[in-house]
């Protein structure tokens, strides 16, 4: 029972930090057939941002206006980098704009380094108590990313089905051209993807923050699985990208129960069976 | 008559190619080649130390470039037979007793092998899915390779005095590559002017009038993957002779990219472009990291600059001299467009 | 396809013939520049160069970084007191990416174009398997000062390899002598905890066989390896609590140590367990009032544990230059150059040959004292540091909590292969 509890959690929290990641990065995808490499930098930045801001301002509330923060900055570099650079490739064949945005990668950790130093943070963890369930520990910090996580969600459904700009969105995801005829200002929607996408990798930075280690590698640390997890789900979903955090999540969490040493492949053979069975992953569309 | 043959005109009514035209870049190439055989005359030891990477890369970049920019599938996944070739020659070598050249014919054996195995799950795939697939396979094989401590020597690698000693001179080991990279690349530029080379750039122009034809797209792709497979891992076996050994990052999405990153700079969509690239992309890479501190920056940029304002790369830029990037706005025929 | 674009093969012609041209003649002007004055030994004045090429990008920049920085502080002091053999010492450095190929690039540039007498190691155990090859074929001293796999002194090795850092058989044996001075006899539930790769399983093995050797009643309740860099280790962590051990050997390090940390104290894990690890500066600088008090800790070599006048005037002068306290790379990278001046002093000359032949055996001055460099496999013989985190912070304006004083010492003789060992395993 206490095994079945502490794995729960752990899986859940998991697949907290890897939607947050995994809906930015498909959203862009969907709105701007764009896979963005630099997501995972974005991701650094964020979690970079709390780190400096947080020892100045301590406490829970201090740790929100700073987890705020680095949304806003991260949501501005995004429209920034959509603005000069992408915009010039967004009718380029997909592979020259993969390229250009792993030259950002580049650019980015060296940036980072300049600005932030090689040498690791921590951010000391806003809400530090645990209760028991059972004979399970529960870290209360656990249940607060996994409410991060579900508020994401339930924004992102909302403004999917209930605005007018989330219409357009999934509009522009299924047919732009159409989309355009009608008076929408494409390149006004793009930028905004992009930034949300943006804004959504500095989240789930920001909040992961407390429970790692932040400094330099970690942008390529999440780039990876949160490609895992976007594949699996199909790329331009949000549903794709939460039914694959916990797919990822669970097997990963499983993996490390029963069969530990090849745990850490787990993810990659999933992968490669789901589009092998399903080649363009769980709610992807077929012509992509 | 079909659709195609009311295109081409029959050969008699096509105009002969002017004798010119066919001596010249054979005279090109041949300057060339005598160029870089009399490098070590001209250039200094550490010059001859990096030519040899070149050789390596230049072979990867051009089997790699064999899918990528001839068939159409962006394959982040070459490094699995980049280092399984480098693997070969290395793991055969402490474990098997073979010698360094029976390691190197079997390496582009096996990496066929591998290349037909995963070329079946993976082209099932398509486009950008591809790519990725291509990726999970590279970083899969990656981590398998770096926690098997035991049989392949995990993160450490596998160095090990397992190139024979008198390949360990500059010079020798040098040429012995040039000639191995020549006679490869002899190859692939004979499989490029094939009409298997041919029917692989109309499946990238056009895959259902290709399929409509009669042709098995798939099939087709298949056995391209197999070839650039097995002269991939025919690079990875020439790199062993420059890294002294192999390690597990051989394997992962980095090493793969970087077949890309050569193929694009170079111009993809030539068949020398990816040579071009290596050639670049090595010399600038070494160059960048021993004199600049903030290399990333640079390369980072430089690429930057390359996929905007150059899209047809150095070799294809060479092609159509002085017209920027109005090819792609223009929407020149001559580069695939659409979605694919 | 059937004509041939004579432009597009004369441009490609062209453009090849023009980047061979450049990149000969870029190299032909390094290696002008780099050969005036860099005699070996001959006369006075004139620079000697040293090259230290290790990772400086990515998430194991710090220790490169620090490494470097200790490298850089050496030459400048001894330049500072009138040079080596009358010769300044320039220090040439490149991130190596934790590629072998690019170190071994960067190496071989350093050593054909710059002339570099001496080089310094990397971060990577399998970027310095891969430099020992160039410099053993060049007969040029490599100085080991980060990476530790003992394969460096063993299958790699060479009469001009030198080794400072204790290697990976030391630590965990010293861990184990440490835990059977504490126990004295008691039964007690041990879990291990290591990054799944060479190192990990490498350190985790030699701490089950020391116990064993050390005659310690112990049960191994649970093992776990994540993945190296893993970001997220709850479900490891989950499988640990659930064991209920009395003590766990971590055998992660610097970034993934910290996370680890951070993980574990939300699951209240140090309250139920001691916690053995690499507490290094490093990790306790980055986890400040975070850090487990309690928890055991070992290191190669805590600037803070040796009391020697030596150490503390380095400490100091480190800080003002660069800010911060030494980390054991910096401390490491430091003494390795105060060994190699050493030898060239002693040999009189900057050849491979001479200064490797010197320091055989020999007992250079350091600031990590004086300390034999062992003849047969060049290990210098420091001992291995245990100790328990600190309650408090190491002072009002560093919050860093170090260890409790005094910190225990493993003895290098009790903790290292002997040296019949190790010539076996040279074989």
């Amino acid at each position: 029972m206490n095994t079945f509890v502490t794995e729960t959690v752990s899986i859940l929290t998991n697949a907290a930090m890897l939607f947050v990641v995994a809906a930015g990065l498909t959203l862009v995808f969907g709105a701007l057939r764009l896979i963005n490499m630099a997501h995972g930098s974005l991701f650094m930045v964020g979690a970079l941002t709390v780190a400096s801001l947080a020892s100045g301002l301590t406490g829970g509330w201090g740790f929100a206006v700073a987890l705020i923060a680095a949304v806003g900055l991260c949501a501005a570099l995004g429209a920034g980098i959509e603005i000069s650079i992408l915009r010039r490739l967004h009718d380029r064949e997909p592979l020259a704009q993969l390229l250009a945005t792993f030259a950002l990668v580049l650019v980015a950790a060296d940036l980072a380094q300049r600005v932030w130093g090689t040498s690791d943070r921590t951010v000391a963890t806003p809400v530090a108590g645990r209760f028991g369930v059972g004979g399970a520990v529960v870290p209360e910090y656990d249940l607060v990313v996994i409410g991060i996580a579900a508020a994401v969600a339930l924004g992102l459904w909302l403004l999917l089905t209930r605005t007018a700009t989330g219409w357009r969105v999934r509009a522009a995801v299924e047919d732009p051209e159409t989309l355009s005829v009608g008076g929408t200002n494409l390149a006004l929607l793009r930028t905004s993807v992009f930034a949300l996408g943006a804004g959504l990798a500095g989240l789930a930075g920001a909040a992961i923050a407390p429970l790692e280690s932040v400094g330099p590698g970690l942008d390529t640390q999440i780039i990876v699985a949160a490609f895992i997890v976007t594949v699996v789900g199909g790329l331009g979903s949000v549903v794709g990208a939460a039914l694959g955090a916990v797919v990822i999540a669970t097997v990963e969490g499983l993996g490390t129960l029963w069969v530990p040493s090849y745990a850490s492949s787990a993810g990659y053979l999933v992968m490669i069976l789901v589009l092998a069975v399903r080649p363009w992953g769980l709610f992807g569309t077929p012509d992509r | 008559m079909t659709v195609l043959e009311e295109k081409i005109p029959p050969a008699a009514a096509r105009p002969a190619p002017r004798p010119a035209a066919r001596v010249l870049p054979l005279l090109a190439g041949a300057a060339v080649l005598a160029l870089l055989a009399a490098a070590p005359y001209l250039v200094t030891v550490s010059a001859i130390l990096s030519l040899e990477q070149v050789a390596a890369f230049a072979v990867f970049a051009v089997a790699a470039n064999l899918l990528i920019g001839q068939a159409g599938l962006v394959s982040f996944g070459q490094g699995v037979f980049f280092g399984l070739g480098a693997y070969t020659v290395t793991l055969g070598w402490e474990h098997a007793g073979l010698s360094f050249w029976e390691g190197f014919a079997l390496a582009p054996v096996l990496g066929a092998a591998a290349a037909a195995l995963i070329g079946l799950v993976a082209l099932r795939a398509r486009t950008l899915y591809f790519a990725l697939i291509t990726l999970a396979f590279s970083q899969l094989f990656y981590q398998l390779v770096e926690q098997n401590t035991g049989f392949t020597g995990g993160a450490n690698g596998v160095f090990a005095p397992v190139v024979p000693a008198w390949m360990e001179s500059p010079v020798d080991g040098y040429l012995t590559l040039l000639g191995i990279a020549v006679a490869a690349l002899l190859v692939l530029w004979w499989l490029y002017r094939s009409d298997f080379g041919l029917l692989l750039r109309a499946s990238r122009e056009n895959r259902a009038r290709v399929q409509a034809l009669g042709t098995s797209v798939y099939r087709l792709h298949l056995l391209a993957f197999t070839v650039s497979g097995a002269f991939c891992s025919l690079a990875g076996a020439m790199f062993v002779v420059y890294n002294q050994g192999s390690n597990a990052e051989l394997f992962d999405w980095t090493t793969s990219g970087q077949a890309v990153l050569m193929s694009v700079i170079g111009g993809m969509y030539t068949f020398a472009g990816p040579i071009v690239g290596a050639f670049v992309y090595q010399f600038g890479h070494d160059w960048l990291v021993r004199y600049v501190s903030d290399w990333q920056l640079v390369l980072g940029g430089v690429l930057l600059l390359v996929v905007i304002l150059r899209p047809d790369g150095l070799a294809g830029a060479i092609r159509r001299p002085g017209r920027l990037s109005l090819s792609s706005r223009l929407n020149l025929p001559s580069r695939p467009r659409g979605r694919r | 396809m059937a004509r041939f674009n004579t432009q597009r093969w004369t441009g490609l012609a062209a453009a090849l013939l023009m980047c061979g041209t450049a990149a000969a003649c870029a190299n032909a002007a390094a290696s002008a520049g780099g050969s005036g004055g860099a005699g070996v030994g001959s006369g006075s004045g004139g620079t000697v160069t040293i090259g230290e090429s290790t990772t400086l990008s990515g998430s194991i920049a710090s220790l490169g970084q620090t490494g470097l920085q200790g490298v850089q502080l050496a030459a400048a002091d001894i330049d500072a007191k009138g040079g080596l053999l009358g010769k300044q010492i320039k220090v040439v450095s490149a991130d190596d990416a934790a590629t072998p190929a690019t170190g071994v690039s960067n190496v071989r540039t350093m050593l054909d174009a710059d002339h570099a007498v001496a080089i310094f190691g990397p971060v990577a155990s399998s970027v310095a398997s891969a430099e020992e090859q160039v410099t053993n074929a060049q007969r040029i001293p490599i100085f080991m000062h980060t990476s530790n796999d003992i394969g460096l002194t063993t299958t790699t090795y060479s009469k001009y390899v030198f080794q400072d850092v204790p290697n990976t058989v030391m630590e965990p044996r010293a861990a184990a002598d440490y835990l059977a001075t504490q126990l004295h006899g008691k039964n007690v539930s041990i879990a291990t905890f290591a990054p799944n790769y060479s190192f990990g399983q490498d350190t985790v093995a030699g701490f089950v066989q020391a116990l064993k050797a050390e005659n310690v009643h112990y049960t191994l309740v649970k093992q776990e390896f994540p993945p190296l860099g893993a970001t997220d280790i709850s479900s490891y962590l989950a499988a640990i609590e659930s064991a209920q051990p009395d003590y766990v050997f971590n055998a992660q390090f610097g970034g993934d140590l910290v996370a680890f940390t951070k993980q574990a104290e939300s699951y209240g894990l140090f309250a139920k367990t001691k916690v053995i690890a690499m507490y290094d500066y490093s990790v306790l600088q980055s986890l400040g009032s975070a850090a487990p008090t309690g928890a055991i800790g070992f290191d190669r070599a805590p600037y803070w544990t040796d009391e020697n006048s030596t150490m503390s005037a380095f400490v100091s002068e480190f800080r003002a230059k660069y800010g911060d306290a030494p980390s054991e790379w910096a401390i490491l990278g430091y003494a390795a150059v105060q060994q190699w001046a050493w030898g060239v002093q002693h040999a009189n000359s900057f050849s491979g040959d001479a200064v490797s032949a010197a320091l055989s055996g020999a007992t250079p001055p350091t600031i990590l004292g004086s300390r034999q460099i062992r003849a047969c496999d060049h290990q210098t013989e420091l001992p291995e540091y245990v100790g328990t985190v600190s309650a408090q912070a190491a002072s009002s304006s560093d919050s860093t909590h170090l260890w409790d004083t005094p910190a225990f010492e493993a003895q290098f003789d009790q903790i290292d292969y002997s040296c019949a060992q190790m010539t076996a395993l040279q074989k």
